[in-house]
């Protein structure tokens, strides 16, 4: 019963923490666009990250928060592997950007769902082999 | 009041004109199209919302912000919807992200470089 409860607490604290997020990116990306050329930090990465959601909605919702989020971008995503590809600007290295991205997804479940459920993420080791079947076209997932 | 709320737009009109201006200036300074689609996606998106809230806060009524809101939400759906659809088709026709780019995992998943042996299986 306390799930009823805390839901909208849940939702409306997931709001709060994307805005402020949402905003330090802006400001993030901003300053790095404006820096000289000798001095620009970027360090791009496509990472591929695991992914926790299920359904459609929670799919779309996840990989346009981080579109959203400026400095990063899904590319595309594997449904079947549970992986989201995410292009980040600044990436220190890949546990860092994979952290980021599942705090997020983390936080977004939790308000989406009224139970939190199955926060586990199945795909550790990211499975990039392309299917053996033929087919034309590179990169097709 | 009305003189706050007054000063207050056309702040947020001015701040959406310098985030849309940062944007096009991040056009011609990145070096591809990934970095580009992120940053410029996005800002863009936030750059119209704030020159949308700024208008609504110097002429105020009900049906604006309805308005308002809408538009803001289509808006930031458009520019994220739009910015994943830019680099998806980009990345499926071979526009390679830039040599900084130090780590891509997604090009392990090409099946034209398994075919001619670049990527061991």
């Amino acid at each position: 019963m306390s799930s009823w409860l805390s839901w909208p607490v849940r939702i409306v604290s997931f709001l709060f923490w994307y805005a402020k997020e949402f905003i330090m990116a802006n400001v993030h990306v901003t300053l790095d666009v404006l820096r000289p050329a000798s001095r620009m930090k970027m360090t791009p990465a496509i990472i591929a990250v695991p992914a926790a959601s299920r359904s459609d909605s929670e799919w779309t919702l996840i990989s346009s928060l981080i579109t959203l989020t400026p400095g990063t971008l899904t590319i595309t995503i594997s449904r079947k592997h549970g992986i989201l590809y995410v292009h980040g600007m600044f990436v220190e290295g890949r546990e860092e950007l994979v952290a980021e991205i599942q705090e997020m997804e983390d936080r977004l479940l939790r308000a989406m769902r009224r139970e939190p459920g199955d926060l586990s993420r199945p795909v550790m080791a990211p499975i990039v082999a392309p299917e053996g079947e033929s087919g034309g076209g590179g990169g097709r997932r | 009041m009305n003189d706050v709320s007054m000063i207050i737009g056309v702040g947020a009109i001015f701040l959406g004109i310098f985030i849309l201006l940062v944007s096009a200036v991040g056009l011609f300074r990145f070096p591809d199209l990934y970095l580009r689609a992120s940053a410029v996606g996005t800002s863009a998106g936030l750059g119209v919302a704030c020159i949308v809230v700024g208008a609504l806060l110097i002429d105020f009524s009900w049906m604006n912000l309805i308005k308002a809101l809408i538009a803001v939400l289509a808006q930031m759906l458009a520019s994220a919807v739009g910015s994943m659809a830019i680099a998806r088709s980009g990345y499926q026709n071979n526009s390679l992200p830039a040599d900084i780019t130090w780590i891509d995992d997604l090009r392990l998943t090409r099946r034209d470089l398994h075919d001619q042996g670049e990527i061991p299986r």
